[in-house]
This record gives structure tokens, C-alpha cells and sequence, in this order.
């Protein structure tokens, strides 16, 4: 299995030369497998770079087919979603999967939300070429999808809950533990270190520097310390800082990988846009 | 009088190599008189950057006055990271084009609703006041005096003639041109077949902006597209720097500002862009300039 980072920043996207190394795009995570199937999660501003390339291909045909999951609605996790082009073609075939954002709205009415004719031109997912279905997850219960089995859990994020993945394709394993915040750092929740247990790698929320983190409790977000302890507990084999915070330069994002890579044995990196990483 | 670009970028902001010198931010405009009142047009992501500084430069609880061109999301994507928003005391007023004030406490709320921001616009510290705007319906605001003039856009759009200090300049985003396609508020796969109606509605709007536009020192214009990109989405709403230049020369405007680049546009094909139609632009004694973030022009006869 292979990995892109397509956006790893939290928030908001920065743009400018600070940001150029780990990159400024909005969450966005490419998975494929060995056979060539392909598995997107969230679609913050880092899906537009991704749909440039999938244009180029069977998706600029009208021939791609692709499942999208959504960890949560928060804007900088749909944000790409207007601008992700393969949903201008007719033909193409995308499920977007994800949790209804609290009980009594549903995903559907949130993504129709965002394209609302006030805020979006497209006024609707019904004018979308591609064919696109909504597909409802029950965090706690598995997915299948073509090449990939996924895992689920809630885990809490400030006043909501977001959707945390299990992936497994090619006997590899990625967890995805984003935009979430435990009760207490020391001791994660038994869903999270379920998650990761031994995955081959853990990409956590680290928002926040360790040192930041005590003026921000609750709002949702973990320091980066808060990824090396569910690494460590659920015997993870590789750490990937993720969901910087728009203020964090490159230059501070290497001081957080130095400092965190200092207190723990499992191999820490800070997820950047860029190339394709073998898992 | 001064304008600041704080965001430049038509609709979602482009990080990366590719746009370092002119900015990725979306649509955001700061303008300042000369003793110190200032005016926000626009709240796309630019604005993230624009409160970081109002608020380092006054701490305090200040007022603030954002004028909106629209509610499509890149123009008002960074109103939750307006920093002084979360000061208490703080007061911000909208201004924009809705049909009624309801109508627009609701759709700027609706940008912070549960599922799409961890705090709802009535947890935020800041008082919000709204006001609807008017085309042709003129309006105060501290030592600036604004007519808002209709444009052509989906679902509707306004753009704004700022008077200060005894200048003018003109703020014209999001527009199309007033030619193939009437945007009304349905959803257009492409263009439709105008009806004398539409055409009549048309050449009314282009009057009256060439008309408001008259004498005005500056124009920022939505220039999104390239003419051979206009070719391909007519539909979209957006103009050319050709139609921009049209429009300002007819106008006798002094200088046009080229703005709300595509996000498809990096640097150097900017570089390029700008070249060519300051050039073009000489053909019709005009002063075409191409807007990066950070830029600050000084407007009106002190600019001389």
C-alpha cells in the first residue's frame, strides 16, 4: 500500500513561503493499493491538487471510480469538496462516507448545506455530473470497500465526535486518529489505542505544541505528545504528526518532530504534501 | 485614502510553490482613510491575516465594517478567523445584498453551524449587526460614502463605489460580463438563451456600473479568466481583463487593478498576465496593475 499527503494542515489553509515544506493545503489523505485501488479520506484543499492528477486520467474520462471517507464536516475537511473537479464528469462514480455530524442532521443535508446557492454556485449535490452517493457510517462498525477493510470509531472532538479509520489493504495497516482530543493525554481512549493497535503507521492530530497546549484544552485538539502515547501503548511502528496548526511554520514544525522524536523509541515524522510514501 | 490586498485569490485559497508572490488568500480588501477610519471589503480567507494585524495595532475593542460583495464561500471563509471577533467589546458590521436582514443573520450564522465550526456565531464574543445593501441605494460609514452598484453574478452580487478624502475607488468582484449570460438565482450548467428581457436587464446593469464608475480613480475588477478560459465557462461568472479594461476605459477610470485570479494562475503565469495588459492597457490610458497580497495603493491625487 502507498500513502500521499495531500493536506496536512488543520484549520485554515496558509499559504506563503513559511509553509512550503510541510505545505499549507487543508486535510486531505490518498491511499493505494498494490493493485491499484484507490481510497481518499476528507476533502480539505489538498483534494484540488489530488483531482488535477485524477483528471489527467480514467477520472477526466468519466471512467474513475472512488470512495471518500469523511472524518467530520468541520470546514477545513470539505472545504475541497467545490472544487474537486472529478465531480464535474459524468461517469465518474464517488461515494463519500461519513457519520451524520450529530443525531437529526444527517451528512447529505450537511454537504447540501454547504452548497447552499448562497454559498456555492453549484447550488446542490444534485447538479454534481458525477454519479454521487452519501453513504451513512455507524462509527463502531466496519466498512468494506474494494482492495480495503476499514475499522471505525467515535472519538471525541471538543462539543462533537469525529470518525477515526482503521485501514488495511496489502496486509498493511493505517490509523487515521485526527481531530480528536482525550479526556487526558496519559490515558487514551481503549477505541483509539484499538485502532492503532500495532498499525504499521499512526497518523495523529497535533495541532498543538506540547508547551501551547494547556492554554488550549477542550478545544478538540491534541499536542503532539498525545500521538506518541497511543503510538506507544498500542505498539504502533511509525508516527505521523498530523493537522498542523496554521500558525506553525516549517521551522516550528521541525522543533516539534526533534522534540517529540527525543522522548519516544517509535519513529516520529511531521506528514508533509509531497510524494508517495510506501507503508 | 488607501486600499491594502489582503487576498487576491478567486475562489479557494491555492498554498504552495506556485503562488508565494501573489498569494493564495482569498478575496479580502482593507481601505483607510487618512485619519485612521478603516473599511473591510470582503471577508474570503484573507482576512485571517487582516485581523492578526487590526489587532495587534489595537488591542482594544474597536468597531469594525465589512462590506460583502456576496456569501459564496471564498468571500466569506475568513469572518471565523477574524481574530478581534473573539475580543469582547468588539463590534463588527456586515453589509451585503440579501433580500432580507433575517435572511443574512442567518446565512452568515450558518457559516459556523454545528457541523461546520466548533463555535456558532452566538458564542462569539463580537457583536454582529447586519445591514442590507441596495444597488443605487447610497450609504455612510464613518468618512467613507458608498453606492453599491448591481453586478452579474449567480445568485446575485454587489459591488461597492467608495468616496473618502475626496477620492474614489471602486470595488467590482464577483462579476461576468454584461454580454452572453444573465445570472439569475438558479443553477446554470451552461449558458441559457437570453430573452429580450434578459438583454434589456443586461445593458441596464452595464450602464449603471459604467455610469457609477465614471472619473474613479481606481477599480479593482474580477479578472478570474484568461479570454480562451472565458471561452470555456461563460456560465461562471467571472470576467477577463479585456472585459475589465472595456468596461474602465469607457468609464474614463484611471487605473484598473487586476484581482480575483484564478486559482489555477501561479506566479509566473501571473508575471505574464501582468505584463501583457499593462501594455494593453496603455492603448486606452489606462493604468492596468495586478494585485498581489500585501500590495497598498495609495488612491487619488496624492497618489500623483
Amino acid at each position: 500500500m502507498k500513502l500521499r499527503f495531500w493536506g496536512v494542515r488543520g484549520s485554515f489553509a496558509m499559504s506563503g513561503r513559511e509553509f512550503l515544506r510541510y505545505g499549507g493545503n487543508t486535510t486531505s489523505i490518498e491511499l493505494l493499493t498494490d493493485a491499484g485501488q484507490r481510497l481518499l479520506i476528507d476533502l480539505g484543499t489538498g483534494a484540488t491538487e489530488l483531482a488535477k492528477q485524477l483528471m489527467a486520467g480514467e477520472f477526466g474520462k468519466g471512467q474513475g471510480t472512488l470512495p471518500i471517507l469523511l472524518s467530520h464536516t468541520h470546514l477545513d475537511h470539505i472545504q475541497g469538496l467545490p472544487f474537486f473537479t472529478p465531480f464535474f464528469i459524468k461517469g465518474n462514480e464517488i461515494r463519500i462516507l461519513g457519520a451524520a455530524p450529530r443525531p437529526g442532521i444527517s451528512l447529505e443535508a450537511t454537504l447540501q448545506n454547504q452548497l447552499d446557492p448562497h454559498y456555492s454556485p453549484l447550488n446542490g449535490l444534485e447538479n454534481l455530473a458525477a454519479g454521487v452517493t452519501i453513504e451513512t457510517v455507524t462509527p463502531g462498525q466496519p466498512i468494506a470497500l474494494p482492495g480495503f477493510e476499514v475499522v471505525t470509531a467515535a472519538v471525541p472532538h471538543g462539543s462533537m465526535r469525529t470518525t477515526a479509520y482503521r485501514i488495511t489493504a496489502d496486509g498493511k495497516t493505517v490509523a487515521f486518529l485526527s481531530d480528536v482530543e482525550y479526556p487526558s493525554i496519559d490515558s487514551p481512549l481503549p477505541e483509539a489505542l484499538a485502532l492503532a493497535h500495532e498499525a504499521d503507521l499512526l497518523i495523529h492530530d497535533a495541532m498543538h505544541a506540547d508547551d501551547d497546549y494547556d492554554l488550549r484544552k477542550g478545544w478538540g485538539h491534541s499536542p503532539a505528545r498525545a500521538g506518541v502515547v497511543v503510538a506507544e501503548r498500542a505498539g504502533a511502528k511509525m508516527l505521523a504528526l498530523f493537522h498542523h496548526s496554521p500558525d506553525a511554520t516549517d521551522d516550528m514544525i521541525d522543533e516539534v518532530v526533534d522534540r517529540t522524536a527525543a522522548r519516544t523509541r517509535v519513529p516520529v515524522m511531521a506528514a508533509a504534501e509531497g510524494n508517495y510514501l510506501d507503508i | 485614502m488607501q486600499i491594502t490586498f489582503w487576498g487576491v485569490r478567486g475562489s479557494y485559497p491555492v498554498p504552495g510553490a506556485a503562488t508565494v508572490r501573489y498569494g493564495g488568500q482569498t478575496s479580502c480588501v482593507e481601505t483607510r482613510t487618512a485619519s485612521g477610519d478603516t473599511l473591510i471589503v470582503d471577508a474570503g480567507t484573507g482576512m485571517r491575516a487582516l485581523g492578526n494585524k487590526l489587532f495587534r495595532e489595537a488591542p482594544a475593542p474597536q468597531h469594525y465594517h465589512v462590506l460583502l460583495s456576496h456569501v459564496h464561500w471564498d468571500h466569506i471563509q475568513g469572518l471565523p478567523f477574524f481574530s478581534p471577533a473573539y475580543v469582547p467589546g468588539t463590534k463588527i458590521s456586515i453589509y451585503t445584498l440579501l433580500t432580507a436582514a433575517d435572511e443574512l443573520h442567518q446565512v452568515i450564522g450558518g457559516i459556523t453551524r454545528h457541523e461546520f465550526f466548533p463555535m456558532p456565531l452566538e458564542a462569539v464574543p463580537a457583536a454582529f449587526e447586519f445591514h442590507q445593501v441596495e444597488p443605487g441605494v447610497e450609504f455612510d460609514i464613518n468618512g467613507f460614502h458608498i453606492t453599491p452598484i448591481a453586478l452579474n453574478h449567480p445568485f446575485g452580487s454587489v459591488g461597492y463605489r467608495i468616496d473618502g478624502d475626496g477620492a474614489t475607488w471602486a470595488y467590482v468582484a464577483d462579476t461576468a460580463p454584461f454580454t452572453e449570460v444573465l445570472h439569475k438565482q438558479h443553477f446554470l450548467p451552461g449558458p441559457e438563451p437570453l430573452s429580450d428581457d434578459d438583454k434589456l436587464a443586461l445593458a441596464a446593469m452595464r450602464e449603471a456600473l459604467v455610469r457609477r464608475l465614471a472619473g474613479v480613480d481606481t477599480v479593482v475588477y474580477d479578472t478570474h479568466f484568461l479570454p480562451d478560459e472565458y471561452a470555456k465557462f461563460p456560465h461562471y461568472g467571472h470576467s477577463t481583463p479585456d472585459q475589465a479594461i472595456e468596461i474602465c476605459a469607457e468609464a474614463h477610470a484611471r487605473r484598473l487593478v487586476l484581482y480575483h485570479h484564478a486559482p489555477s494562475h501561479g506566479d509566473d503565469q501571473m508575471d505574464r498576465i501582468a505584463a501583457e495588459y499593462l501594455k494593453q492597457g496603455e492603448k486606452h490610458d489606462l493604468e492596468v496593475l495586478t494585485s498581489f497580497e500585501g500590495m497598498t495603493l495609495p488612491i487619488g491625487p496624492e497618489a500623483a
